[in-house]
């Protein structure tokens, strides 16, 4: 009796081509993107701080300096113009910029007047910025200690005083600054993983979404319709509008749980930096994508176990994809470009726009068209598939 | 009412309707008969437009279908096989949404929710949630949604599958009760005695082809027949038996009919002769097969097709 069990266990698992996929293909899909994401973390021979540097002293100490730097397998240099714009319109992490008069910081205490300046994308972790910190300060003393060496060293050969008034705190070395944020304002830890569990967030109406479109598609009560003179756009947009208002909803809920659920915990509160404006457009934006998506599936799709699999998949994937689990910053080149094919990156680079980078409404346009394009794209798919699969109407 | 002229639908290579021409006529009863894949969903599916055909013309209400299919659909009624309605909502919300979605004004809608609801006894169970209604009960609200539109033409696609036989006489009375309003019905079933009990008319479709069609009476009527069918009054089946022992030719069909293989003189002759020493009283003689099931088998059971 038990064989038999097994035997049918085996044999209906085994038929089932989206429990395989769910089992076998995703987790490998999954494993693939991630390692791929990750490789370059826990590879001590690879950079993983992207910087720029503008040197402004042209001095033998900031010439020293930036022999260190190029020297640190950790770091990758890019180059930049004297009128910079914001690290990731420059496409790195961090600028440094050595100002003049850089060197007297080896012989003199005038900390805030010669310290290293650091502009940092703001959607770059603690992690990340207190590795790059290290590195900083690891090459200005191995600079100061070459500089006291050789002091000593002409010591020996004239009269001089050596400066005794050498700093080796961090603040006179280098002064942080993120891109867009006040004077000496952080970005917090919730400002940085809210905007991602977001976007994940919205995409999971995929799965109801598209679960009652087949039920409606089984069961025959779209062909009902279509008898009943309902036509493709009220059709489709009776089930836009109510899902775009739960995804604000989402969106919302989400919010006010960063603004005030998570400081209850001890955590740094959310706060909207940039305009509520530029807000409202990516999350109406990535709405009309997630929707147009859940449609496209619903349409593609035979059974509500196969939208309810698929759904699952392709979210998790696009998550993935577009980092939502792991920091674009720390993903290989290569990874960040095949990042933007996820609408979840755009999403999330909005998001990241409106509440890391205090963005206005035509700094997020162009994520917001991306996406609305591709919900649009979707939901012509969706359209023309639906029409050729279910309506057919002579 | 609906007429059909040489229409023509293909799948591809495969010939789903093959010139077939079919007439319905208004305020009657219409069966559509025919073994699976014969084409009686593709011809339901064209007459509502769901559908396209290659060749041919249909009419609805006079008018050509493909033209004025917006307004023919206003007049008609769909009820599919499918319970095709809203389990999480409730039967009055079911209600409420499919009349609404058809733009039916609001005192003329509360006037149809109100006739498809006495129509189909689901008063008691407005505010209850569809999934929770029996398989008998899901059926009627099925019905009652097509009647919102207080449609001319109803087209039923086996509207009985599986439910008791106490619920399947319920909407076979409902469905008969449609006749006294002069509407009519396109019905589809596998069930033959539904369609002995309800219908007027019936086609029997093969591989897409009208292969028969006709009043039920004509249809079981066949002079060109091999054999009789000898109604008589009511009798014991052992005395049935006994008396058909006495002859060949003769079979019991059931407590009431008897068949006669074979139709010369001397057989009826002598078939009269046994039953009249055995005081059996007849009360008619007929030509013909006594049940539309036998007369389908006979007529589809050659060049059965897929499509």
């Amino acid at each position: 009796m038990f064989k038999a069990m097994l035997i049918k266990e085996f044999l209906l698992v085994l038929r089932d081509k989206h429990a395989l996929a769910a089992l076998f293909v995703m987790p490998a899909v999954f494993i693939l993107i991630m390692s791929l994401a990750l490789k370059d973390v826990f590879n001590e021979d690879k950079a993983l701080i992207e910087y720029a540097v503008v040197d402004r002293d042209n001095s033998l100490e900031s010439y020293a300096l930036l022999s260190k730097f190029r020297s640190n397998k950790m770091m990758t240099e890019h180059n930049v113009s004297e009128n910079f714009g914001k690290p990731k319109e420059e496409g790195v992490q961090f600028i440094v910029v050595i100002p003049k008069g850089f060197k007297s910081q080896f012989s003199e205490n005038e900390a805030n007047s010669t310290a290293l300046q650091i502009e940092v994308a703001s959607d770059i972790g603690q992690s990340h910025l207190m590795l790059f910190k290290t590195q900083i300060l690891s090459s200005v003393m191995q600079v100061r200690l070459d500089m006291l060496n050789l002091s000593h060293e002409m010591q020996d050969h004239r009269d001089g005083k050596v400066s005794k008034k050498i700093a080796f705190d961090e603040k006179s070395m280098m002064k942080i600054h993120y891109a867009a944020l006040d004077e000496d304002e952080k970005p917090t830890s919730t400002q940085q993983s809210v905007p991602s569990w977001i976007v994940f967030g919205l995409f999971f109406v995929i799965i109801p979404m598209s679960t009652i479109f087949i039920s409606e598609r089984k069961q025959n009560t779209l062909m009902r319709l279509s008898t009943m003179n309902v036509s493709l756009p009220v059709l489709f947009g009776g089930k836009i509008i109510p899902y775009m208002l739960i995804n604000q909803l989402q969106v919302w809920v989400m919010i006010a749980v960063g603004m005030f659920v998570v400081p209850l915990f001890g955590a740094a509160p959310l706060t909207i930096g940039g305009d509520i404006s530029a807000l409202v457009a990516i999350s109406v934006a990535l709405s009309i994508s997630a929707i147009g998506l859940s449609i496209l599936i619903a349409t593609v799709v035979d059974s509500v176990e196969q939208a309810t699999t698929i759904g699952g998949i392709i979210n998790i994937l696009l998550g993935a994809i577009g980092g939502v689990m792991v920091p674009k910053f720390v993903m290989p080149e290569f990874m960040r470009d095949f990042a933007n094919v996820s609408p979840m990156s755009w999403g999330l680079e909005g998001f990241l726009d409106v509440f890391l980078r205090r963005g206005t409404l035509s700094d997020v346009m162009y994520e917001v068209v991306g996406l609305l394009l591709f919900g649009l794209v979707s939901l012509s798919l969706a359209a023309i598939i639906f029409n050729y699969k279910i309506r057919r109407v002579a | 009412m609906i007429k059909i002229n040489n229409v023509v639908k293909r799948y591809g290579e495969k010939v789903a309707l093959d010139h077939l021409s079919l007439e319905i006529k208004e305020g009657t009863i219409f069966g559509l008969l025919g073994p699976n894949g014969a084409g009686k969903t593709t011809l339901i599916s064209i007459l509502n437009g769901l559908t396209k055909y290659n060749e041919g013309e249909v009419t609805v209400f006079d008018l050509p279908l493909v033209e004025n299919l917006t307004a023919i659909r206003k007049r008609c009624a769909l009820i599919p096989q499918t319970l095709a309605f809203y389990e999480n909502l409730t039967v009055i919300e079911n209600l409420n949404f499919f009349g609404g979605i058809q733009n039916i004004p609001s005192a003329t809608l509360k006037k149809n929710i109100a006739y498809a609801v006495e129509t189909n006894r689901l008063g008691s169970m407005l505010k209850q949630k569809a999934s929770t209604l029996s398989g008998g009960q899901k059926r009627r609200l099925n019905i009652a949604i097509g009647l919102l539109n207080d449609p001319d033409i109803l087209f039923f696609d086996e509207p009985t599958v599986g439910i008791d036989p106490e619920s399947r006489n319920e909407i076979l009375e409902t469905i008969i009760s449609f006749k006294n309003e002069n509407k009519t019905v396109v019905y589809t079933s596998h069930y033959m005695p539904e369609i002995e009990k309800i219908c007027d008319e019936v086609a029997i479709i093969n591989a897409g082809k009208i292969i028969k069609q006709g009043t039920l009476e004509s249809m079981l009527s066949n002079e060109n027949a091999d054999q009789l069918v000898i109604e008589i009054y009511e009798n014991t089946m052992e005395k049935l038996q006994v008396t058909c022992a006495k002859m060949a030719e003769l079979s019991i069909i059931d407590e009431s009919s008897l068949m006669l293989y074979g139709k010369d003189n001397k057989i009826v002759s002598e078939a009269l002769a046994v039953l009249e020493n055995e005081k059996i009283n007849i009360k008619t003689i007929r030509y013909g097969t006594t049940t539309l099931e036998s007369l389908f088998i006979g007529l589809t059971s050659k060049g059965r097709q897929d499509v």
